[in-house]
């Protein structure tokens, strides 16, 4: 086992100081001179035709710089599927929806002014059940569904709801549920629910004359935000600059593009002033986008001893009028529907459909939380009907090495155990041994398995830039956005490690500028450390290579010959004769004073390798470019008398190849422990009969607090090397969150017998569900 | 989102502050911890063109107990309430209710009278005041009155104040000796919340046995249940009293469904808080 | 609308200002004495993010008028630190990873410098209702109530 000094050590993350001192800044905390403030007008109505705008009484307002309608700014924006206007045109799709933009020199003034704008609506059906929207008489929410641009790799169906249909085909369907001796079939909900970020969305936007556009934004892709910018408005990329500060909190629902369109557009009616939007948290609720609302059918044949011989799977999920990531999260959803098990014979079906609720995007997972509470319970459901135990029958059927997934890749050597991941967390609950039960009080355990790889085109790619100073110090250019999640802390630790000097030498930029810093994809899919670490230790590379030629030709050695350590450059043969890194930092410089070679600069790039387009028909291909495997556990106590879950101990094993900081990737997954209880106990959109979400508030959408925290935390990382990630380290951002919801269903059921398929499980839902079974 | 537009008075006394009451009537608020206030301002559900800040005068801050009783101003904060040694010990409904609300640093600004006068169905505070059956004082241009408690919920957010009219205290008389109260509050999860259900309970269980129990959540007013007043007084054992209690409660109550509950779940839970709270200020374990 | 001249002190530095009656003290410290460190996050009293110690009790400065802050005292989190020396309780989230995105943490470090003072030692339930008002997405809260942990344990304060 490599000793490392940085690498695997638990590291303060860099920016630290800046958060606990509020120096750090986020978009919101930007001014910038002559700066405007935005606000909308919005749809009261789910589904709705604009009759009228009348702006006359808001124009005259002092301080109101310029308002905007709908059809000054047709062009359509969507990052697979072009269906989503910055502004509705002639009709609503969504409460909340924005209708009129203002720009004005206060918050107060563009608020009043928005109170003056008058709306006439004439409504229209409105479809709001994901369900209903594929009825043949369902209203459409796009009729013009076959005109929109789209990427060759999704299915939207004209004239239907349909924006995707993702299909997966494996073996012979019904040979296999011939072949099994049991077949159970399910039906599973989880509502639409909000990544609830505390920063809301912001973003700046100027549009100047010379026709440079510049953004600030909270966003976790400004290179997308970049190409969408210069796609939907026809200005050369060179043109655009986007600057991302800290996020403060992204969670996916920052992915891709949101409201720089805007920002910008109105900027360029003002004549290029800055033009500023934040959303208020009820915006955040309703006009910002959510995580699909699912469906999920789940039918599994499966022989007495436990092997699992069909599964028929179908997925519908609810993604409000607009396609934004839905479209992949189906796709993703789809090809790894199976969970991290072997399915021999398989047909999946992953909707992404359209209705007249908010609109959805990418959340933490992509798909996989929602459908893991349906594939997990339905473990367990099968392993109840064949009365074995779960632990057993997932590790009869788990995706280990050599085993076939869903897409027909072969699972390789190093991909990651899920089995030991399984095992970690059945021994850390002392599984089989049951807990008596205390007077109302009932105590049970579940374990539910997960699996993830990064939903990203074939051809995704990653750069990085290592400077090297005039001191010795090292400046990392990398476009990650930090959103809390530490990566440049773990990329900094690599370039420490690599460079063999101490931490406070290496500065990872956290801010990122497009203008200045190199392409990376985007922050999302949990590749960061993985992708953009591997275009890092090019970066590195690289570096060294180019600080070698230059003290070779200093020192007079081969460069073969030379180490570099403790900022210097030494040779091998003899270390006296040395040059230091501060002696060739900007050229390398001859007894007689004159120069020779240059700056170093360090450049490193990486490109998913080895992955594929999926058949349209079959789904069959290679997808990803790794897989993270974990599981995870809950011990918990019911109180029967008021449907009280106290969660006494939350455990996830990850197999993380490596674990670049342990104390980042434990921070992780506590955060997400309570991040995926919330969806899993209380949080959930409630909507009126008219599609209005009615608890947009943090009073109502009750994400978890302090005292709601399970008694006990219990981190695993294994650690089976990924042999194309750096030092072997897989992606677990998301993994971490995957698999909560069903670990409590299932030990819900320990506990008290009772299944439960629809998420929340409020106490309400708990304790109507224990009185329904006692009176059957 | 910024507050509407308003203008800010700060009087120095009741009497200035009266005068302007009358002279601004429906034109103006009170703002005291402005934690209900601010809150509707921010929502467009209220436009005040006055806001008075009661903060300015010094009588109103007063928490005051004596052989009276307990007198709290209407400027008096709930952490000033829970603070205090008197209304743990002796007015402990109270102190439970304040202590179950919101949060401390919220607690820090909300006032006990800001939230009857708030008048919520799911009022912590009020049920508390029933059990304990406590006054009003009320003030305006033409003088003082008291209100009893019972009387001054009407319906959800209105209280029997007229215009023109302040609360200046709320006031609770010693409970007698042997007399113990407490409340209890289930919401949706074990962090703040507004409640699901709430129950007080005030029991005195020697002498002239008594119960009273009040809850809140279950109907447009927090609601004071007079059936159960005497229940000590019929034959049973304790724990057969504390079930025709709870039986009394879950019939004379009629909750709703909202958003943030079904009215089946409220009715069972307002039963099983009445036998929890019960079974506690009685000694069963 | 009224205006109001108001004199305050902020991290123990004075300023003299007018304020508008509909200004809170959250939009008076973040917008007119560039103090951004307080966030706002719902401003509307749910998430706590704007909460700052006025006259050393930590309040949600959402729900504060500027007006009503006249001859009082503020600390925000850039008044926490002296001359760019951490405090122990800011070491400590540090130590412990008690911060990612960081946006809740200004909050949370007020509320508690605050809770310690008041209450050395406190166990840890007091701890979760003393920061049972500021909401956090990031850490699940462990890490946090582990560093106020540390802290009350340890004999410098």
């Amino acid at each position: 086992m490599k000793k490392y000094s940085y690498v695997g050590k638990e590291v303060d993350r860099i920016d630290a100081f800046e958060k606990v001192t509020g120096t750090a800044t986020y978009t919101a905390d930007i001014k910038l001179p002559g700066m405007l403030y935005v606000k909308l007008v919005k749809s009261p109505h789910a589904h709705a035709r604009i009759v009228k705008i009348d702006t006359t009484e808001a124009e005259g307002l002092y301080g109101v710089r310029a308002i905007l309608i709908g059809k000054e700014i047709p062009q359509r924006f969507g990052i697979y599927l072009q269906d989503k206007t910055m502004l509705a045109q002639e009709k609503v799709r969504h409460v909340g929806e924005p209708v009129v933009a203002v720009a004005a020199d206060t918050e107060e003034i563009a608020e009043r002014s928005v109170e003056l704008i008058k709306v006439e609506y004439e409504e229209l059906p409105a479809v709001l059940d994901q369900r209903d929207a594929l009825k043949k008489d369902a209203p459409l929410v796009h009729e013009n569904l076959h005109e929109y641009k789209h990427a060759p790799f999704i299915f939207p169906e004209p004239h239907t709801n349909i924006a995707n249909h993702f299909k997966i085909r494996k073996g012979d369907i019904e040979a296999g549920f011939k072949e099994a001796d049991v077949i159970v079939e399910n039906e599973f909900r989880q509502p639409q629910v909000q990544h609830v970020p505390m920063e809301t969305h912001c973003s700046i936007g100027q549009w100047l004359p010379n026709g440079q556009i510049n953004v600030w934004t909270s966003a976790q892709s400004p290179f997308a935000v970049r190409q969408l910018l210069s796609i939907g408005f026809g200005v050369p990329i060179h043109k655009i600059n986007v600057q991302v500060p800290f996020l403060g909190g992204g969670f996916g629902g920052k992915a891709g593009l949101h409201w720089e369109p805007l920002v910008v557009f109105l900027s360029k009616k003002t004549g290029g002033r800055p033009v500023k939007l934040t959303m208020t948290r009820e915006e955040e609720f309703t006009t910002a986008a959510v995580r699909q609302g699912l469906y999920a059918r789940v039918k599994t044949g499966v022989k007495r001893d436990g092997k699992i011989t069909a599964e028929e799977i179908e997925f519908v999920w609810d993604t409000g009028p607009y396609a934004d990531y839905s479209v992949n999260v189906g796709r993703a959803s789809g090809y790894s529907c199976t969970g991290p098990y072997e399915i021999p014979n398989l047909k999946g079906d992953s909707l992404t459909v359209y209705t007249n609720h908010p609109y959805g995007t990418a959340f933490r997972g992509f798909g996989h939380v929602p459908f893991h509470w349906a594939i997990e319970r339905q473990m367990d459901l099968v392993a109840q009907e064949i009365e074995m135990d779960p632990v057993e029958f997932r590790l009869k059927n788990a995706a280990t090495p050599g085993r076939i997934t869903a897409t027909g890749e072969k699972l390789r050597e190093d991909c990651g155990r899920v089995d030991e991941c399984i095992k970690a967390v059945a021994k850390e609950l002392a599984w089989g041994e049951k807990v008596e039960r205390r007077g109302n009080k009932l105590r049970g355990k579940g374990i539910a398995a997960l699996w993830k790889a990064p939903a990203m085109p074939a051809n995704t790619s990653s750069s990085a830039v290592l400077k090297l100073n005039e001191d010795g110090t090292v400046t990392l250019l990398v476009a990650t956005s930090e959103m809390g999640q530490g990566t440049h802390t773990a990329l900094a630790q690599m370039v420490a490690e690599e460079l063999r000097i101490p931490m406070e030498k290496v500065k990872a930029v956290t801010s990122q500028k497009t203008d200045y810093v190199p392409y990376t994809w985007q922050t999302v899919a949990s590749r960061s450390s993985f992708m953009d670490g591997n275009a890092v230790l090019r970066a590195v590379s690289d570096a060294k290579d180019k600080i070698k030629d230059t003290a070779a030709a200093l020192l007079g050695v081969s460069k073969d010959h030379l180490v570099i350590g403790e900022g210097k450059v030494s040779f091998r043969d003899d270390p006296d004769k040395c040059v230091s890194l501060t002696d060739v930092a900007t050229c390398g410089t001859l007894p007689s004073g004159g120069g020779i070679k240059g700056p170093i600069l360090g450049y490193g790039a990486y490109t998913a390798e080895g992955l594929t387009n999926l058949d349209p028909e079959t789904g069959q291909g290679y997808p990803a470019l790794k897989w993270t495997f974990g599981a995870q556990g809950m011990e918990i106590e019911v109180d029967t008398e008021t449907g009280d879950i106290r969660v006494l101990k939350a455990v996830t094993a990850l197999d993380v190849g490596k674990a670049l900081n342990p104390k980042l990737i434990k921070s992780q997954i506590y955060g997400a422990i309570i991040q995926g209880l919330g969806p899993a106990l209380s949080e959930q959109y409630v909507y009126n009969e008219k599609g209005a979400v009615i608890n947009n508030n943090l009073t109502d959408y009750k994400i978890l607090r302090a005292p709601d925290i399970p008694d006990e935390f219990v981190p695993i990382l294994i650690e089976n090397p990924q042999r194309n990630a750096p030092y072997g380290a897989r992606g677990i951002g998301e993994p971490v969150l995957i698999s909560i919801t069903p670990a409590l269903g299932n030990a819900i059921y320990d506990a008290t017998g009772v299944n439960f398929y629809d998420l929340p499980l409020s106490r309400e839902k708990i304790w109507l569900g224990l009185k329904q079974k006692e009176e059957r | 989102m910024p507050l509407p537009e308003f203008d800010y008075l700060r009087p120095k006394s009741v009497g200035e502050l009266t005068d302007l009451l009358v002279e601004h009537e429906n034109d103006a608020k009170i703002f005291a911890g402005g934690t209900d206030l601010l809150v509707l301002m921010r929502d467009r559900i209220v436009r005040p063109k006055y806001l008075i800040d009661i903060k300015g005068i010094k009588e109103l801050h007063e928490l005051s107990h004596n052989e009276g009783g307990l007198r709290i101003g209407a400027a008096v904060t709930l952490n000033q309430l829970i603070e205090s040694d008197v209304v743990k010990k002796r007015f402990r409904a109270l102190w439970d209710a304040a202590k179950s609300m919101a949060d401390p640093t919220l607690r820090n600004r909300a006032t006990l009278v800001g939230n009857i006068c708030n008048a919520s169905p799911a009022s912590d505070t009020a049920p508390a005041l029933l059990v304990l059956d406590a006054e009003v004082e009320v003030v305006s241009k033409e003088g003082e009155r008291a209100i009893p408690i019972q009387e001054f919920f009407v319906w959800v957010k209105r209280t029997s104040l007229k215009p023109g009219e302040l609360v200046k205290a709320v006031r609770i008389r010693n409970p007698s000796e042997g007399t113990k109260s407490g409340y209890l509050k289930w919401g949706r999860t074990r962090g703040e919340d507004l409640a699901v259900v709430g129950v007080a309970a005030l029991v005195r269980n020697s002498g002239k046995k008594l119960v009273r129990i009040a809850l809140s959540s279950v109907a447009p007013t927090p609601l004071l249940v007079k059936e159960v007043e005497k229940i000590l007084e019929k034959c049973g054992s304790v724990e057969e009293q504390i079930e025709r209690a709870v039986s009394i409660v879950t019939e004379k109550i009629s909750p709703i469904t909202d958003v943030r509950g079904g009215k089946e779940y409220r009715l069972h839970m307002a039963g099983v808080l009445t036998r929890r709270i019960l079974r506690q200020l009685l000694g069963v374990i | 609308m009224s205006k109001h001249k108001i004199s305050l002190r902020v991290n123990r530095q004075r300023y003299e200002v007018e304020v508008k009656a509909n200004q809170t003290l959250l939009r008076l410290l973040r917008e007119d004495l560039n103090l951004t460190g307080t966030k706002c996050a719902c401003e509307r009293g749910d998430c706590g993010n704007c909460t700052i110690l006025l006259d050393g009790n930590p309040i949600k400065s959402c729900l504060v008028l500027a007006v009503e802050a006249d001859g009082r005292e503020v600390t925000t989190i850039e008044g926490v630190a002296k001359e760019g020396h951490l405090t122990p309780i800011q070491q400590a989230f540090i130590k412990h990873g008690a911060l990612q995105c960081g946006f809740c943490t200004p909050a949370f470090i007020l509320a508690a410098e605050a809770l310690l003072k008041r209450n050395p030692n406190p166990t840890e339930e007091e701890i979760k209702e003393g920061i049972g008002g500021i909401l956090c997405r990031c850490t699940g809260y462990r890490q946090i109530i582990d560093a106020i942990l540390d802290i009350s344990k340890s004999s410098e304060k």
